[in-house]
């Protein structure tokens, strides 16, 4: 018997296959002419098609549309087949964007590893949600809910704004940005700036995975972490009330 | 008008990570599950990523792909402490509610 | 293309010394068997001490010349050199109040020391960055170490409730942190700071720079604790096992102070960012006043001294804050080296603080109420000096190493811009004096109240020599002030 969120939650992942199977056949189809990205072409230089407006709204609208399932959701299962349809949609996006390389490990870390991850961690817990809104602390809340209204709209005619630049239209390039057309986004193109200008920050995020690999370890070994650990501390925190003193 | 919907701009992909952005901000602010806070922030630092490669597709610079790189294995990184994390706090508590985590408040 | 030189290397000798010996002691403790806890914080503190000497000896060989590294990545100059030596020592005094602590509440973790030394090199990558990659790179180096030697206490609840308050908040500054990162490079097409600074003198008021700022603002306040963005740090630093509480407040907050450093004062030098009159600075300045306040006012009502050297931590990120503003109306080195002193005296007095509350806890009895402290004066005369000195030094009390602090950072902050920010300076001394009734709350009770019960703190001679040290060095900072203060760049 499978519950009413569990039909959703196959649902959203048919979905979230059936969008990526099919969006870079159409992607493909859109961008018929020379894939040459900055130069030359008019503004926005995205190949600009009917066929790729579509592509972008049904993306955008699948994006949305999964986020806010994660958020809304009590099933945390049914949660996280919304953040692999997201993770799907947003690939396809980078994609439309020649970040070839980079779509294929968003697919393949996020969609693949980090939600695998969170599917045994829901596993483990095997706790169905009781109560999803936090109440408390309306007041902050709302404050905070205004000031994302506001922030959100400055934003927005901020980013709106972007088209205009000069550099949105292809004409000239920022310094720095040595690459020929066609080889954008590459993936010898991502290994050559990878292996020589960031080659430094290539080093530190192994030291970063090392430390965090270790970590995990550390803290989910059921080690000898007596129970009677939390005793000094617990009884002078006070669980709930105040302990008297020991 | 038209030229909005069929006109797809470098500034479309950008106020779309900025809805998803955001998204996952209210998904933080009013989520009570530990893990659903935590796939959130997922969302967040995918609209960080969807910027970037937006912006790297404008300046025409792979810089944008190699720091997209960074947030990608960072947010792995991240994830499996996190989850870690939330592994340790449901032993102790059996639960992983944060209104319910009160042992430490004023 | 960049060349990678020997100087790439020469240059980031103490970051290389830290991270290399932190992934040593992660595979000695993998690889030994038995009780190595003292055999690794000795090794660690080794690492630390290794890592300060070489970092003072490039301080003297550098002079003032600024140095890129891997092409931009990393700057080496005096700043990064006295703020990686202040990290590689608080740790090498956290780490050595750490074992004791560990042994006195039996919680024996080994990996600690190397993730420590990892943190640290995080810390360390901060003070040297010269670009947002390397920001990024650092906060989350730190950052990820320290989630996990937070939640290494297995079995601690409220140590694993304080890690996941830590990490989720952590984990959602480090998404404003990236989107921040986004939208300046959308504004200027490159992650390298100097580039992003010679942009921002050419356009002062380009929206996406002015936007991108003011993500990257709430990222860093939420790093530092700053008020409408500090709700984890009393949480967190109560649950946390004591020493660590201390790493937290010194290490980690001077290196998000640090990165703020690094982005606002040199990839916004001056008054590019049109923030009202101020620039950037006038967005720190109400940071800095709410900061003060909220903190203080909250510490006074606080029962329990972790909590209250918690709430005491944040207000002193307020004061922090108001050297910071100075720096960004244009004050120049005098007042960054007030910002870097401050950052050294208030460091090594917080560590001392948190290291007493752990020499004095036992494990039956943890003395974590103020009340608790009653008549310690009278069985244990020399804790409660030590006490008294750091608590007074935090107070601000003439000849220690917090009055110095103060002092600089509100006479730099009065003489910049005209005298316009002497409000926030009149706001930060009644906030200093506001202060001392909970630093003397404290002390009243340690000298003039009946003593309840024996105390039993442990012996051990690390805890003795941390505690000793960090002293000497608050009365040393205190008493001559002038010799630090051109350290610190003045």
């Amino acid at each position: 018997m499978i519950p009413r969120s569990g039909y959703s939650a196959i649902a959203a992942l048919c979905g979230a296959v059936l969008v990526f199977f099919l969006a870079p056949g159409a992607a493909a189809a859109a961008e018929s002419g020379p894939p040459a990205p900055p130069p030359g072409a008019p503004e926005g230089a995205l190949g600009n098609t009917a066929a790729v407006a579509l592509l972008f709204w049904v993306l955008a609208l699948a994006t949305v549309a999964g986020a806010v399932f994660v958020i809304t959701r009590r099933n945390m299962v049914a949660g996280v087949m919304g953040l692999v349809f997201t993770f799907f949609a947003v690939a396809v996006l980078y994609a439309m964007l020649y970040a070839h390389f980079l779509a294929v490990l968003q697919v393949l870390v996020y969609a693949g590893a980090i939600m695998v991850l969170f599917v045994f961690v829901i596993m483990i817990l095997n706790k169905p949600e009781d109560e999803p809104w936090a109440l408390t602390g309306l007041v902050g809340k709302a404050i905070a809910g205004l000031a994302l209204l506001y922030f959100l709209m400055r934003l927005g005619g901020v980013l709106w704004g972007v088209r205009e630049k000069p550099a949105a239209s292809g004409a000239e390039l920022s310094p720095g940005g040595t690459i020929q057309s066609g080889d954008f986004g590459s993936l010898a193109e991502v290994g050559r700036v990878l292996f020589s200008d960031y080659v430094f920050a290539f080093e530190a995020i192994a030291l970063i995975l090392l430390s965090a690999v270790v970590g995990a370890i550390t803290i989910a070994r059921p080690g000898s972490g007596s129970s009677s650990q939390d005793a000094d501390e617990g009884a002078a925190v006070g669980d709930g009330e105040r302990a008297p003193d020991a | 008008m038209s030229d909005i919907f069929f006109h797809i701009t470098i500034s479309h992909f950008l106020i779309l990570a900025a809805v998803l952005f955001a998204i996952g901000m209210v998904g933080v602010l009013v989520r009570r599950n530990a893990l659903i806070v935590m796939m959130s922030i997922e969302i967040m630092l995918t609209a960080g990523i969807l910027t970037i490669l937006a912006f790297a597709r404008l300046h025409g610079d792979m810089g944008g792909h190699a720091f997209a790189l960074v947030l990608i294995a960072i947010a792995a990184a991240e994830a499996a402490v996190g989850l870690a994390i939330i592994v340790a706090v449901f032993r102790s508590k059996r639960h992983v509610d944060l209104e319910r985590l009160h042992h430490l408040r004023d | 293309m960049i060349e990678l030189t020997r100087e790439d290397f020469l240059y980031q000798i103490p970051l290389l010394i830290l991270a290399v010996s932190g992934v040593m002691l992660i595979l000695l403790e993998a690889f030994t068997e038995g009780n190595r806890r003292d055999f690794l914080m000795s090794l660690s503190v080794a690492g630390c001490v290794g890592a300060l000497l070489s970092s003072i000896v490039l301080f003297r060989s550098i002079g003032d010349e600024s140095i890129e590294l891997f092409g931009g990545m990393l700057v080496a100059d005096r700043l990064a050199y006295v703020l990686t030596g202040l990290f590689a020592g608080a740790t090498a005094l956290s780490a050595m109040l750490t074992a004791d602590h560990q042994r006195t509440h039996r919680w024996e973790v080994g990996e600690l020391y190397g993730l420590m030394l990892i943190a640290t090199a995080g810390a360390s990558l901060l003070s040297m960055a010269g670009s947002l990659v390397t920001i990024f790179l650092g906060v989350e180096m730190m950052s990820i170490a320290i989630y996990d030697f937070m939640a290494a206490r297995r079995g601690s609840r409220p140590g694993t409730e304080a890690a996941m308050k830590y990490f989720l908040m952590g984990a959602f500054s480090s998404g404003f942190l990236a989107y921040g990162i986004a939208l300046l490079y959308g504004a200027t097409g490159t992650f390298d700071i100097s580039s992003i600074a010679a942009f921002a003198a050419e356009n002062p008021s380009d929206p996406l720079l002015v936007v991108g700022a003011l993500v990257l603002v709430v990222a860093l306040a939420f790093k530092v604790g700053a008020v409408p963005f500090h709700m984890w740090a009393p949480d967190t630093y109560e649950g946390a096992p004591t020493p660590l509480s201390g790493f937290l407040a010194s290490v980690a907050k001077a290196a998000g102070f640090i990165a703020a450093v690094r982005i606002f004062a040199e990839a916004f030098g001056g008054d590019v960012m049109p923030f009202g009159r101020l620039g950037w600075a006038s967005v720190f300045a109400a940071l800095a006043a709410i900061t003060m306040t909220v903190g203080n006012l909250a510490a006074l009502r606080q029962e329990r001294i972790k909590r209250m050297l918690a709430y005491s931590s944040i207000a002193h990120a307020g004061t922090i804050l108001v050297g910071l503003v100075a720096v960004g109306v244009g004050a120049g080195d005098g007042a960054m080296a007030a910002v870097v002193y401050y950052l050294i005296a208030y460091s090594l007095t917080t560590i001392g603080a948190f290291g007493v509350v752990s020499w004095i806890g036992s494990r039956d009895k943890e003395r974590l109420r103020i009340d608790d402290w009653s008549g310690l004066a009278v069985s244990h005369p020399l804790a409660a000096l030590v006490m008294t000195v750091f608590l007074l030094s935090l107070g601000g009390i003439p000849p220690l190493a917090g009055f110095f602090g103060k002092f600089y950072v509100f006479s730099q902050a009065v003489s910049a811009y005209d005298q316009q920010l002497l409000w926030l300076v009149v706001i930060a001394v009644l906030n200093s004096i506001l202060s001392l009734f909970y630093y003397l709350r404290v002390v009243m009770a340690m000298y003039f109240r009946e003593p309840e019960g024996a105390f039993t703190p442990m012996r051990s001679p690390a805890t003795v020599i941390a505690l000793g040290l960090c002293a000497f060095f608050v009365v040393k900072m205190g008493v001559l002030p002038g010799g630090w203060m051109s350290i610190a760049g003045g």
